[in-house]
């Protein structure tokens, strides 16, 4: 069972899912620090400047959604169950049981909820909360970055999840690369690619 | 009690929708071979649409049966394939497409340039991305050997085969944008007259071009190891292939050219000119003056109401993708804001593409 793509916040702290608030704070303030100290004596270009406010963003979103025990709850039934679906969809195909349609939907509209609240919502949500915005020197001008970088990331993830599940759309391609290579360069040759 | 509509409509025989198939295929139509397995596809016998009305002429006529379109109807007709198109058309639920079929026509899409739709069906196979590297690494070999047709043939289809995947509400192929793109080349006016693209040292200027009209910066990345005149030749390989029209628009050029030297001298003369005439004489001199408002109009070949300069960028971009690199913004006025064009005489980037007035 795979649980690949579905964040996890307990890892982000570097912490165990039975961890305490008080671990979680800590955690939070040593690993904050060290990564501002990190910007701060680094050279910023578009590509490191758009991963420094990936990992503050998703920093800030690991603090915010575990120091509240009914969110820290709320997040890890979500994440149980997006992973379970996966797995039960999986098993469905392999053994060909009518449920397939069923749980391909569900675990569809589990996932999309997963993605969309825990990596965006949540995270910029995160970016209004006073500690975190004190902790982070979060403002309005990371916000606007960071919703597109979020956005980038969130899809990012969804196409690697979606290439580890059954072919659904369409029957399994028996892809062979000689052919495809042979096909390219005939396409490029004749010109007709324009 | 729930009433039931009786389907009144002929059975779709095999031929037809193997006939239907194909020519989606062939055309490398991704729409249409979708829609065929929806749940309301008029090959369903459970549909209440008929594939014979009029309504769907289009998914059985005008074919040309050609190679393609035959190799497509053997492809449709292999029993494998007939008994899995069957089974969905009687599936209630979601169709699964037959992934050979898909693949002609991602091929067929590709052929007939249309990346979008072949963009949409290697995802659906997931072997865009490998697909897209394909093209690249056999770009470049072409590149190598001096081969700048296929060069560029295979930069445009990698191009073509971007996937957008921050599009919302989900992912999608990425339109070529060059009406946006090219507004952003021209957003900041010109603090002085030589910051503007079209008069920067043709290694700059080849650099923003590459990037502009390969629409994807890591692809334009992908050239900066080469030479200079390497460069300059795939540059000017991928204009024309972009823009078949392009000597239209270098005839327009020329004219727009013609017409700023002409109100250059009139200018220049007037400075230098103690003006003797009766004021009825100046006001009718002015009257045959030249007007600077035409200039983008010639440029861009027709007149735009109420155009301001943008909207004609925007208009050339769409038409000539590569025009707006040879423009600039003037002011001519203190209320006229203008596009004109602007070259370096010596550009080698602006001779091999013809727009210097005397080449």
């Amino acid at each position: 069972m795979s649980d690949h793509g579905y964040i996890n916040y307990f890892e982000v702290l570097g912490l165990p899912e039975t961890c305490k608030l008080g671990e979680v704070r800590n955690s939070y303030k040593k690993v904050m620090k060290q990564l501002l100290m990190e910007i701060g004596r680094t050279t910023i270009t578009d590509n490191r400047r758009d991963n420094f406010l990936l990992n503050i963003a998703q920093l800030n979103a690991a603090y915010y959604i575990l120091r509240d025990n009914e969110r820290r709850q709320q997040y890890i039934d979500d994440r149980a169950q997006v992973v379970s679906l996966e797995s039960r969809w999986q098993e469905a195909v392999e053994q060909g049981t009518d449920e397939v349609d069923s749980l391909r939907r569900a675990y569809d509209g589990a996932l999309k909820h997963f993605l969309s609240t825990y990596m965006e919502e949540l995270v910029l949500e995160a970016g209004r909360d006073r500690e975190c915005v004190e902790a982070s020197r979060w403002t309005r001008a990371h916000e606007r970055h960071a919703s597109r970088v979020l956005r980038h990331f969130r899809q990012r993830l969804y196409h690697e999840i979606h290439e580890r599940l059954p072919y659904y759309q369409i029957t399994v391609p028996e892809i062979d690369w000689n052919e495809r290579a042979e096909v390219v360069a005939s396409t490029l040759a004749d010109g007709s690619a324009n | 009690m729930a009433r039931t509509k009786e389907i009144i409509k002929p059975p779709v025989s095999q031929e037809t929708i193997d006939h239907c198939l194909a020519k989606a295929v062939a055309e490398g139509d991704i729409v249409n071979f979708r829609f065929l397995f929806v749940s309301y596809s008029p090959l369903r016998d459970n549909s209440t649409e008929d594939i014979q009305t009029e309504k769907y002429a289009y998914l059985r006529e005008d074919v040309e049966k050609d190679a393609r379109f035959e190799a497509a109807l053997a492809a449709v007709g292999a029993p494998a394939t007939q008994q899995q198109v069957q089974a969905q058309l009687k599936k209630n639920g979601p169709a699964q497409l037959p992934a050979d079929l898909v693949t002609l026509l991602a091929d067929n899409a590709v052929a007939l340039g249309k990346f979008k739709a072949a963009a949409q069906a290697y995802e659906l196979l997931r072997i865009r991305a490998r697909m897209q590297k394909a093209y690249l690494e056999q770009a470049d070999e072409a590149l190598s050997a001096g081969d700048m047709k296929k060069a560029v043939r295979g930069y445009r289809v990698a191009v073509g085969l971007d996937y957008d995947y921050a599009a919302f509400p989900e992912p999608m192929p990425g339109p070529p944008n060059y009406q946006s793109k090219a507004q952003i080349l021209h957003a900041q006016y010109p603090s002085r007259p030589e910051d503007a693209l079209a008069l920067q040292p043709p290694e700059i200027h080849i650099n923003v071009a590459l990037g502009y009209l390969l629409l994807n910066p890591e692809l334009a990345a992908r050239l900066e190891s080469r030479s200079q005149e390497e460069r300059l030749a795939f540059l000017v390989e991928l204009v024309h292939q972009i823009d078949p029209a392009w000597s239209e628009f270098v005839s327009r050029y020329h004219d727009a050219c013609r017409l700023v030297e002409k109100i250059g001298a009139r200018l220049q003369q007037q400075s230098n000119k103690v003006t003797t005439d009766t004021l009825a004489e100046e006001i009718e001199a002015q009257q045959q003056e030249e007007d600077p408002a035409e200039i983008p109009q010639i440029l861009l070949g027709r007149a735009l109401d109420d155009g301001a300069w943008w909207q004609y960028i925007k208009e050339l971009a769409y038409a000539h993708p590569a025009a707006p690199l040879f423009v600039v913004r003037q002011f001519v006025t203190k209320d006229l804001e203008i596009v004109m064009p602007r070259y370096v005489q010596e550009s080698p980037l602006v001779k091999a593409l013809g727009l210097a007035l005397d080449a």
